[in-house]
């Protein structure tokens, strides 16, 4: 039966048809059966009747406990989050990285490589085989060091497999990978460089407790300005996850939300749906994610539009705290 | 609405005429009686300051109006004749010094207040800015006070109401409001300033110490945490109803923003209740006190940062039976998160408290180790001979105030604000003898 079932979302992913709604109600079924401290927490409350209503697994789960679906012996890779040295980190297993891949890919090569206009979710992705036909040439230089526990690191070896170190003298255009982070480390220490023309750059992750901090248009403004590269695309993903959420084009903070996945903002007041335009935390729902937890609360801040996509404001811990007292960020 | 520099200097120019005019012929005994006339007007439920808090105060603070009205009374109810005279005896010894020469030993002795004070206030909580005015006026400076944009409404209302009880002592004092990246407007109040005081966090204390004038005096109130201890001889039946509705009280006023604020309470094991009773207790308690004095609203980054704890310990709880979580059904208005782990875990605040059992006094104090010289109150229930030998052991650790449960945020007048004297710090004395 399971692998049953991951084979229909794989093939939903590579663009079968099939049905979102019915497919995460049974990857429901199939994780609260298998997973014990998810089910122990799901019979706390209502049963639902909607994949709206599935449980959300927070992402301090993944540091607390052991979120997945079949014996972590058998798990062929293991990603963990950057956690601080008293934050434990939180430990994503994977039971195969097939699914991971297929949708890391086709995802990757639509918003980076494609010549693709942007379309709500829903849309399908061609059927992968090798690079889309429209995709221009470009060399993958990239800035994330390789890191078997790294989620980002191998996601980088799917989608650019033969990506080199970064360097300046390349004379093709070329497609520039790396986290925030290390972009602005790289233009501190004075970088600069002026790529061939259609050339592209990916950034992603934040920068939280790190020296400095600029908010996402400076940084695409400076990567445009000191690698010479028009087209940036921030990337979304993170550790507890198997999708990564892309910009919709360069300038714009819209998230694409793949067919696979869906993304909810919800209100922290209420615990219900925020209304469209409403900020609220981001809520996300990946196929994907089959052998761990289909249904992730984030601690990110975000926006919902009505055709399902998102943009992502932040993160919550990073929020101004009234009050004299110390509070738990501040003391970190 | 911001001011320029010329408002800033000519306010400064301003209060301290006023200053010099008022010098003459004022007695300290004339002051306190003002100030705590002022004070009175606030406490009547009538009361047209009260009034006007209660209208004005909810948007920038973000307290609900019942904790307005709440606040009002916990800090104009302070502000009496007799808690300004105990005061200004206990730290100077006698209040007349401020008024002439006083014998003091074999000398005869007048201290003399700061010419001008400026006062850069937090805006969490109403106490400390109003206090801070107060200590201003009960010498006799004159006094820049710069608002928080949390909380422009309880200074400048303090202010007009005292103006309407002594015209003259209100010009003593301008309230203003400028924004804090403004340096070259704070160098403008700072640059004849002979004290300053400043609240708030390490960032913006230390940016303050760098304009101030070398000379000047300067008085600090950084970020502090506060928590509580449960003896095992007050967690019986029949304590428990006012031990919880004490400390529920402690909790939730100010939406837990104030430096006195408690964010764990650990209760000793072995008595005839538990520490989970406690925890389950405090939190019908907590409900309690939000039916009546509701929390304020959140901004959506508060509220996310409080919701996210609750899912993690709420995710814990369901397989881990050392966490435990009460939260109010509707909102995250409160939440009483019990966790075995003893190590001292700062809460997000609005109103989320940890709950931790303890197996005695001399393990809290590893517990909360790492915080030594950051901890504020601590409340202790009940007061007792092992309680004032606990005491001991804090104030060794640099606690700088340990007090029952229920009275974390009614600290005396005279106490000793982040360990050291109000008054005493800024005041230079003449000796003739």
């Amino acid at each position: 039966m399971s692998t049953d079932l991951q084979q229909r979302i794989l093939a939903f992913i590579r663009g079968a048809p099939d049905n979102f709604d019915a497919l995460a109600m049974e990857v429901f079924e199939f994780q609260r059966e298998r997973n014990p401290n998810y089910r122990a927490f799901c019979d706390r409350q209502p049963k639902p009747a909607h994949w709206k209503e599935i449980p959300a697994v927070p992402t301090s789960a993944f540091k607390d406990f052991v979120i997945a679906c079949f014996p972590v012996e058998e798990a062929v890779a293991v990603f963990h989050t950057s956690g601080t040295t008293r934050d434990r980190a939180g430990k994503h297993y994977f039971k195969t990285l097939e699914l991971y891949d297929a949708a890391a890919r086709p995802n990757f090569e639509a918003h980076l490589l494609g010549a693709r206009a942007s379309r709500p979710f829903g849309d399908v992705f061609p059927e992968h085989n090798g690079r889309d036909a429209r995709a221009p040439e470009l060399t993958p230089i990239s800035l994330i060091p390789r890191d078997p526990h790294s989620s980002l690191s191998h996601m980088i070896d799917v989608v650019a497999p033969h990506a080199q170190p970064f360097r300046t003298d390349i004379t093709e255009p070329v497609i520039v990978l790396g986290t925030a982070f290390a972009f602005m480390n790289l233009f501190d220490s004075g970088v600069r460089a002026k790529f061939p023309a259609g050339s592209r750059a990916m950034e992603t992750g934040g920068y939280k407790g790190r020296s400095r901090e600029v908010p996402r248009r400076e940084l695409h403004r400076l990567i445009r300005e000191h690698l010479g590269i028009e087209h940036v695309i921030n990337e979304y993903g993170m550790t507890e996850l198997s999708t990564q959420f892309y910009d919709e084009r360069p300038g714009s903070d819209i998230k694409d939300v793949p067919h696979w996945a869906r993304v909810l903002i919800m209100d922290p007041q209420t615990g219900k749906e925020a209304a469209v335009g409403e900020r609220g935390m981001i809520r996300v729902f990946d196929l994907a994610n089959l052998w761990s937890s289909l249904c992730v609360q984030t601690e990110d801040i975000g926006v919902g539009h009505a055709d399902g996509r998102f943009e992502v404001l932040g993160r919550a811990a990073g929020a101004e705290v009234r009050g004299c007292s110390l509070n738990a960020e501040m003391l970190k | 609405m911001s001011v320029t520099i010329g408002q800033i200097q000519e306010a400064v120019a301003r209060t301290r005429e006023a200053r010099e005019r008022m010098l003459q012929h004022r007695s300290t005994d004339a002051v306190i009686a003002a100030l705590a006339q002022a004070a009175k007007k606030w406490l009547d439920t009538n009361s047209r300051w009260r009034a006007r808090a209660v209208a004005q105060a909810p948007e920038p603070t973000g307290f609900s109006e019942a904790m307005v009205n709440e606040a009002i009374n916990l800090t104009f109810g302070a502000l009496t004749y007799e808690a300004f005279g105990e005061l200004l005896d206990r730290e100077l010894g006698n209040r007349r010094v401020l008024d002439e020469f006083c014998l003091r030993g074999r000398a005869h002795s007048k201290a003399v207040g700061p010419r001008l004070i400026a006062h850069f206030l937090a805006g969490n909580v109403p106490p400390p800015g109003i206090l801070s005015i107060c200590y201003g006026l009960l010498l006799r400076s004159a006094n820049i006070v710069r608002v928080s944009s949390r909380d422009p409404v309880f200074p400048a209302l303090f202010v007009e109401s005292l103006r309407e009880v002594d015209a003259e002592l209100a010009d003593l004092v301008a309230v203003l409001d400028w924004p804090k990246e403004e340096t070259a407007l704070t160098q403008a109040a700072l640059s004849q300033t002979n004290a300053i005081i400043a609240y708030g966090d390490d960032n913006t204390v230390a940016a303050l110490r760098k304009l101030a004038p070398p000379e000047a005096q300067f008085l600090a109130y950084g970020h502090r945490v506060s928590f509580a201890v449960v003896a095992k001889e007050a967690m019986n039946s029949e304590n428990l109803p006012a031990l919880v509705q004490a400390a529920a009280f402690d909790v939730s006023v100010f939406d837990q923003q104030g430096c006195l604020s408690p964010h764990v309470f650990y209760v000793e094991e072995r008595g005839e209740l538990g520490p989970r009773k406690f925890a389950g207790a405090l939190a019908e308690a907590m409900a309690a006190y939000h039916s009546k004095i509701p929390r304020g609203t959140l901004s959506t980054e508060e509220a996310a940062v409080v919701t996210q704890i609750r899912q993690a310990y709420e995710f814990r709880g369901a397989s881990d039976r050392r966490v435990a979580v009460w939260a109010s059904e509707t909102g995250n208005d409160w939440t009483v998160i019990y966790e075995d782990d003893p190590s001292f875990t700062p809460s997000c605040l609005n109103r989320t408290v940890f709950v931790k059992p303890t197996d005695g006094f001399k393990r809290v104090l590893d517990n909360v180790q790492r915080f030594a010289g950051k901890i504020s109150t601590v409340g202790v229930a009940p007061m007792n001979e092992r309680a004032m030998a606990f005491a001991g052991d804090l104030a060794r650790m640099g606690v700088h105030r340990v007090c029952p449960i229920g009275q974390m945020q009614r600290p005396p007048l005279s106490w000793h604000h982040d360990g050291r004297p109000n008054l005493a710090d800024l005041v230079r004395w003449t000796d003739v003898g």
